[in-house]
């Protein structure tokens, strides 16, 4: 009985069916230095990008940036290859409230930052200028936490992906409250859950779960998990295998159809967009990840109110030319 | 007609695989392992690779076999720094257990083969371990009646390398450890571990931060780390790097399983530390700065009961009762 319900609500938040095939890849704007996040804000449909290595916020306005948060700080990912990182992941919880994950600083000092946006034209404000943030600060039993990667909401809650503390693989949450949040804790332990490490993407299923990338290994192919747990108390609901390596980003298209981003560390040239979509193998429940796009170290995806889906792709440079862009598919995924 | 034979011939050749199949038998803690697709499991084929890897007539002078330096009395591992090959010579790492190895997708400390199919003829061709061509060991092993009546019976040829390689892996796949008293008391049996490794198992998930990287079932994320181990030599092993010559993977040598840790000592990838209590020691005090060192390195600033609580666990929490103490074979003549 279990396992037939979850099985049930498993097929309800999968794309049973493959993706439209013909679809437009266009750049909406180039230049970007590590752009490791993305969103949509309400009522206008402008889109808010995270310029990571650049330390800002910008806003893409007919294809050209405006800075709207800048001065964040920014530390260095990666061993070799570096990347310069700084704001992550980018939620809007009303047209005018911004939150901002941040990478830039310690563990345990790294904030969750809640701002109110100046509106399109006025002048930028400072990383500092924030309403309110919030840390996870280290204490006798964990470690503190940071790289605030991705955030997804539903109902009054605000959830994280955190990378921190590497032996538990925190999913925090905070609680939306006079538009702004409170109460910002660990709340899933997902390294613990899937024996995996490092939750990255998330996104909200069409049926209210929450539905986690857990990103694996970087030097290791193939490890890359997708979860969903329930949002309410944290429970585990399933786990299933993806073929993924890297899972950086999840996004639900307005057909609810589930997208991801796969970085590929071991191989780049590998790294894409592809579609999630639940099969059965051998009587059990599985994921075949059918590849939409082939792209250069992509990051963050969130779809725009038409129906587009943007990307943000680290990409590579130049010279001194940043590689970083945000890129868009026509609707119809 | 030809249709139905062909049918009739299929049918035949189905029956007589399943026949011989063999399912393996995971004990308490293990998950099932990834199988390759063209090298399914039978009792034939692992009793066939079974005698190749414990015989020593794969070597150039008939001194050394797999077991030589991969030895069931001795953790599976050889009890020294280094493995030692024909003539005596030396290698510059140590013997990596075989113990659950079928787990690990990349094989060898450096990654350089994948799967356990990619790993066994290495040491063969070697010439400082077993010192053969792979055509002198087929020639070899083509010149035994016993072993070419195997071979056309397990995979209707002669002897072929092809065929070595799958034997030796199949074997190598039921070289299994779990059922230990960490997987009892997860189980729910308190009575497993004494207090002290219970101790010890908070401190390794927790504030060691071992589970970092000695995580899953298999004590292993299977993935590649700098722990600074030999990075203060002026020529330091770059381990990982040779592989892929990404920076970040400089002096980056994958994670061994901890299970059956006390019996294969001496410990890290060049056998440099000769106690648990020495390795303890050693990550406490954050290992070998270098730039590449792994960020889950720090000062741990454990105790001395705190240390003695890990070195406990490690020693009692993951020795199995049902260690796999497997036997020579009688080999073929």
């Amino acid at each position: 009985m279990r396992t037939s319900i979850l099985s049930i609500i498993a097929l309800l938040t999968f794309a049973l069916a493959p993706a439209w095939a013909d679809h437009h890849v266009s750049t909406v704007v180039d230049g970007l230095d590590n752009p490791a996040g993305v969103a949509i804000q309400p009522e206008t449909g402008h889109l808010f990008v995270s310029d990571s290595g650049a330390s800002r916020v910008i806003r893409v306005v007919d294809g050209k940036a405006q800075d709207v948060i800048t001065g964040f700080p920014v530390d260095v990912y990666g061993k070799g290859p570096m990347y310069n990182i700084g704001p992550l992941g980018l939620l809007f919880l009303d047209k005018n409230t911004l939150v901002v994950g941040g990478g830039g600083l310690k563990d345990g000092e790294e904030l969750l930052r809640v701002y109110k946006v100046p509106a399109a034209g006025e002048p930028a404000i400072g990383a500092d200028k924030m309403a309110a943030s919030f840390n996870l600060a280290e204490n006798d039993d964990v470690k503190g936490e940071g790289n605030f990667y991705a955030l997804a909401a539903i109902g009054n809650n605000v959830f994280v992906t955190c990378n921190g503390d590497d032996t538990k693989g925190w999913v925090a949450r905070a609680t939306i409250k006079d538009g702004t949040l409170t109460n910002y804790e660990r709340f899933l332990a997902t390294k613990e859950a899937t024996e995996v490490d490092a939750p990255v993407a998330a996104a909200i299923s069409p049926r209210g779960e929450l539905v986690i990338g857990q990103m694996g290994e970087i030097t290791v192919p193939g490890d890359g998990l997708l979860t969903f747990y329930n949002a309410h108390n944290g429970k585990m609901l399933l786990n299933l295998a993806t073929g993924l390596s890297d899972i950086t980003a999840l996004a639900y298209s307005p057909k609810g159809q589930l997208y991801a981003t796969d970085f590929m560390w071991t191989d780049t040239k590998e790294g894409g967009l592809f579609q999630l979509i639940s099969k059965e193998e051998d009587g059990k429940q599985s994921i075949e990840a059918k590849r939409i796009e082939t792209l250069d170290k992509p990051t963050a995806i969130a779809f725009g109110l038409d129906g587009s889906l943007y990307i943000t792709v680290i990409g590579t440079g130049e010279g001194d030319a940043k590689g970083g862009k945000l890129l868009k598919i026509e609707p119809g995924l | 007609m030809r249709y139905i034979t062909c049918l009739l011939f299929a049918i035949s050749c189905a029956t007589a695989g399943a026949a011989d199949e063999y399912e393996l038998q995971y004990p308490l803690g293990l998950k099932p392992m990834r199988l390759p697709k063209d090298n399914e499991l039978t009792e034939a084929k692992i009793e066939l690779g079974k005698q190749l890897y414990f015989d020593p007539r794969l070597s150039r002078d008939d001194t050394i076999s797999c077991a030589s330096c991969h030895d069931p009395k001795k953790g599976w591992s050889n009890g020294d720094h280094f493995a030692t090959g024909v003539r005596g010579q030396r290698g510059g790492r140590s013997a990596p257990t075989v113990i659950n190895s079928g787990y690990s997708y990349f094989q060898f400390w450096d990654g350089r083969a994948i799967m356990l199919e990619g790993q066994a003829l290495g040491p063969i061709q070697n010439p400082i371990e077993m010192d053969l061509t792979l055509e002198e060991c087929v020639e070899k092993l083509n010149a035994i009646g016993g072993y070419r009546k195997q071979f056309q019976q397990v995979f209707g040829t002669d002897v072929t390398s092809a065929g070595i390689a799958k034997a030796i892996a199949s074997f190598e796949r039921t070289v299994l450890s779990g059922n230990a008293p960490h997987d009892k008391f997860k189980a729910g049996d308190e009575s497993a571990l004494s207090e002290a490794a219970q101790r010890g198992s908070k401190l390794f998930f927790g504030k060691a931060n071992c589970s970092a990287c000695h995580a899953g079932p298999n004590f292993s994320d299977a993935a590649f780390h700098n722990v600074g181990v030999g990075m203060d030599k002026d020529e330091p092993d770059v381990g990982r790097h040779s592989e892929t010559k990404l920076l970040g993977d400089r002096g980056a040598f994958k994670t061994p399983t901890l299970r059956e840790i006390a019996r294969t000592a001496p410990y890290m990838h060049d056998g440099s530390l000769k106690t648990l209590k020495d390795v303890v020691e050693y990550y406490s005090k954050g290992g070998h700065s270098n730039p590449q060192l792994d960020e889950e390195l720090f000062p741990l600033k454990l105790t001395a009961e705190q240390k003695a609580d890990l070195v406990t666990f490690l020693k009692e929490g993951l020795s199995s009762a049902d260690y796999p103490d497997i036997e020579p074979p009688a080999l073929p003549k």
